[in-house]
């Protein structure tokens, strides 16, 4: 009864009536006053101080909120913000604190207090005492956003202090990095993202191998910011290790010893969940810093020191940059994250000067009408076409001269939530095969037309050739491993790393999957299953690709969704992703999230698999040595044998694995880089909500680096 | 003598029958789908096997750890694997936070289509989660080889209804 009550309710908000009285609320007035101060110091950074969400925090008010939230309980909503909020530190503040924020937030949704406290038990359907609507008082009154200039930062922000380049100091000598060397980088670099421009993650240094890796040895570690996401490559040059920390700090550390050299803290502080770009680049005598504000920075990577810098888009307006950048021919290019808001604008990848910073070109990541690809959006409103963000850095062809990028999928979410219908939505979820100097299109491939699940195509393009064959292999969440032809954008061959129930077939001549007639014909309110659910399948951890073996070895995350299309206003500046999420263990799996396989690219069968309770959080690293590495959200760090999967070596961090191992030498001997790392998205948050009992410390983003003893 | 050849000349024309219409599924039982805000009722875990034998299908399988006690169980008959559906049969549960699930019931042609192509799964619902406690898809049996331990190929994948697509060129 109390279900249909909220579900009238909720209906009559939706439709804008106004004539149902709302019941008060079981909160005080004190509760929801004093929740408002909280409410700014640990959930405004994320969420916004008026409450509209951005990013990946989901709106807390108007009718977004109460679509999604209702038909729930109050004690649902005080459970789940006690559970998981802060993000990351979830349960880390006392009950009384949550119950007050609860209350602020019922509050600023038009619900009125009443003469009894919060317990935080009330089984009550939140439609009952709220519309959506702020009161005045509410609105005009919203709390400053945490982190700005005067305003309480959240819980885990970084620490007040000073920005600029804090740490003086100069490298005794640096050698420019050329086209040549980016092409071709020394066995002891770790130049770029991925180290090489094919994608490998792989390094062809050998002194640790599968006989040795046992005598592995902390060398030196260095602790980072905390605070916001942390899932960095240390990139390494001449022995000069270049780092990016939350708060875009950038250091030069010695990479033998792990002294500072400089240290610029670009800034600004952490105003949302992520807090580092994904990997710095360089070129030339720069260091170039996409920051998660989405600005460009170049450093003179002698000294840190900022020579230019540039806007990539308003991070006012909830743009930001989080995937790194790769250097071609003087430019370094950059994607953008974040467009999943309703604007006039739209998300694209773009080109800039090294030298100078100045815009070469950009390249529009969605079909508008009257452009080629524009009809596969429903006929839906240039404005109302959103998502497809490049949050993962392109590689990169020097024989073809083309960049390969993944894009996002579409938003919000749905179909349903989107209404785009049976539209591909061009170009969201797709492959783009780009000119790196004049950003013109040469082709692309959609791999998940019309994408219903949060289920990115973004990640990282694999260039591998066999033979005569110019292959480029990608996996995205739904767990697809695809190989297409570089040259011509044509489907190869795909194979299924986990197991999946979104698709019906997948066409074997064009690759182009058939959704399940449940998904197709999905509406508003339904909830819809989704194997793999938004971790994946694969997510931002990144495979490795082993030359030596034809080897790609792809870390997996094994879980799956119940997804609630949410009704989404078509308004500008109205934003997010509209989707509701229960998740649950995927069948067959016997609850172990984590897998790593090993497929041969060239026939595209699985070599080796193995199964783990916690999913992997590092991308993986294989070795000429034989030996592979790769770490996990239990603090666990492994080396493995690439050829079998056996395990040789492992240890455990302070604090989760996360980020992108990578290997370098100096003066003759080989390091393996490691980070422990806090944040992000679903590969962190759905284990934290399917795994409760595998517990990490909430800080201790680090850098361990190991090498043999030199005995 | 003679009654003995009769004896084995019977188990040969009774065994192959038997055997071909025995055959095993398995599941593990986890948290009904949850969120953060709902795993404070949603919580424990078990094991289910099931045998059907000609028409009938046998259920029997133990649970534990639920928040509050079981209240009652069901097979459900989902669209898919992994993908709800209509109840089809109920199921005798311990009314307690933790024992043993079972029952036997007669399914149709097209209910043993259904429990082969994995579309059956068990629910055991709870005082605090009435809509699902836990939950586990009947599967062919597939030997878990243990944490952190190879094995050839991808693993136990359970594409029953769409096969696993490789090599499509």
């Amino acid at each position: 009864m109390k279900r249909i009550l909220a579900s009238s309710v909720l209906g009559a908000a939706l439709l804008g009536a106004a004539a149902i009285a709302l019941e008060p609320g079981p909160f005080t007035a004190e509760q929801s006053r004093t929740g408002r101060a909280l409410y700014a110091a640990n959930c405004a950074a994320c969420h916004g101080s008026e409450l509209k969400g951005a990013g990946e925090a989901p709106p807390l008010a108007g009718s977004t909120f109460i679509a999604a939230w209702g038909n729930r309980s109050i004690d649902e909503l005080y459970n789940l913000v006690k559970a998981s909020m802060p993000y990351g530190n979830g349960n880390s503040l006392d009950a009384d604190t949550y119950r007050k924020i609860v209350a602020y937030v019922l509050t600023a949704n038009g619900a009125q207090p009443g003469n009894k406290s919060f317990t935080g038990n009330e089984n009550i359907a939140i439609a009952t005492i709220a519309d959506g609507k702020a009161p005045v008082a509410v609105a005009e009154a919203a709390p400053a956003r945490g982190g700005e200039s005067g305003a309480p930062r959240p819980a885990t922000s970084y620490p007040a202090t000073r920005f600029g380049l804090t740490v003086a100091g100069a490298l005794k000598s640096y050698d420019p990095v050329t086209d040549a060397m980016l092409a071709h980088p020394k066995d002891a670099d770790w130049l770029m993202y991925r180290r090489n421009y094919q994608g490998w993650s792989h390094s062809p240094l050998s002194q640790v191998n599968s006989a040795n890796v046992k005598g592995l040895q902390l060398q030196w570690s260095w602790a980072m910011n905390d605070g916001g996401a942390a899932q960095v490559t240390p990139i390494v040059h001449d022995g000069i290790m270049f780092l990016s920390n939350t708060a875009n700090t950038v250091q030069a550390l010695d990479a033998k010893t792990g002294e500072l050299i400089w240290e610029n803290r670009v800034g600004p502080a952490p105003t949302r969940a992520y807090g580092a770009t994904r990997s710095l680049a360089l070129y030339g005598d720069k260091v170039l810093v996409p920051t998660t504000d989405a600005k460009l920075y170049g450093l003179d990577a002698k000294t840190g020191k900022i020579v230019w810098q540039t806007v990539i888009e308003d991070a006012k307006e909830g743009y930001s940059n989080t995937g790194g950048a790769i250097t071609i021919h003087g430019k370094v290019l950059v994607g953008l994250t974040y467009c999943n808001r309703y604007e006039t604008k739209h998300c694209f990848i773009s080109a800039y000067d090294v030298n100078t910073g100045k815009v070469a070109w950009r390249f529009k990541t969605i079909a508008l009408k009257g452009e080629p690809g524009g009809d596969s959006w429903n006929n839906l409103p240039d404005e109302f076409r959103q998502g497809a963000e490049t949050w993962i850095a392109g590689t990169y062809d020097p024989d073809l001269n083309t960049t390969y990028w993944g894009t996002a999928q579409s938003k919000p979410w749905t179909r349903a939530s989107r209404a785009s219908g049976a539209g591909a939505t061009l170009y969201a979820n797709s492959t783009l095969a780009l000119d790196p100097d004049s950003g013109k299109l040469k082709w692309y491939y959609t791999h998940a037309p019309g994408e219903n699940f949060d289920l990115d195509e973004v990640f990282e393009r694999v260039l591998v050739d066999h033979g005569a064959s110019k292959d480029v292999l990608t996996i995205g969440k739904v767990g697809v491993l695809w190989k297409l032809n570089r040259v011509t954008g044509q489907y190869e061959d795909s194979a299924q790393t986990v197991f999946q129930n979104v698709y019906d077939k997948i066409d074997p001549k064009t690759g182009i999957p058939t959704y399940r007639k449940d998904v197709q014909n999905s509406k508003i309110g339904e909830w819809i299953s989704s194997c793999p659910g938004p971790a994946g399948g694969h997510d931002w951890p990144a495979t490795s690709y082993d030359p030596k073996t034809d080897l790609m070895v792809i870390p997996l995350h094994q879980s799956c969704v119940l997804m609630r299309a949410e009704p989404m206003e078509k308004k500008i500046g109205v934003g997010g992703d509209a989707g509701s999420q229960r998740l649950f263990e995927m069948p067959g799996t016997d609850g172990n999230l984590g897998k790593l396989a090993a497929y041969d690219t060239k026939t595209m069968k699985a070599l080796w698999s193995f199964q783990q309770k916690a999913p992997f959080l590092t991308g993986v690293l294989t070795t000429d040595g034989g030996v592979g590495f790769v770490g996990d959200f239990d603090r666990r760090v492994r080396a493995f044998e690439t050829a079998t999967g056996k395990t040789l070596w492992q240890t455990r961090l302070p604090t989760s694995a996360q980020g992108h191992i990578v290997s370098y030498a100096v003066d003759g001997k080989q390091y393996i880089a490691i980070e422990s790392g806090l944040g992000g998205g679903s590969p962190v948050g759905k284990p934290t909500t399917l795994l409760p009992n595998i517990h990490h410390p909430g800080n201790g983003n680090a850098i361990f680096v190991f090498a043999l003893p030199d005995n | 003598m003679r009654q003995a050849l009769i004896g084995i000349v019977a188990l040969l024309a009774l065994s192959p029958a038997s055997m071909a219409w025995a055959e095993d599924f398995e599941t593990r039982l986890s948290p009904s789908p949850l969120t953060d805000g709902t795993r404070i009722n949603i919580a424990g875990e078990g094991r289910v096997k099931a045998s059907l034998d000609g028409k009938t299908l046998t259920i029997s399988g133990d649970f534990h750890g639920l928040v509050t006690p079981a209240t009652t169980a069901q097979i459900y008959d989902g669209l898919g694997i992994a993908i709800p559906g209509p109840k089809a049969f109920d199921l005798t549960v311990t009314q307690a936070m933790s024992g043993t699930v079972s029952g036997s019931v007669t399914l149709t042609a097209k209910q043993a289509a259904g429990l082969r192509a994995g579309h059956f799964y068990v629910q055991i619902n709870s005082q605090k989660a009435p809509d699902g406690n836990l939950t586990g898809w009947l599967l062919p049996p597939h030997p878990f080889a243990g944490e952190d331990v190879p094995v050839a190929g991808a693993g136990f994948l359970p594409q029953l209804d769409v096969p696993q697509k490789s090599g499509g060129r």
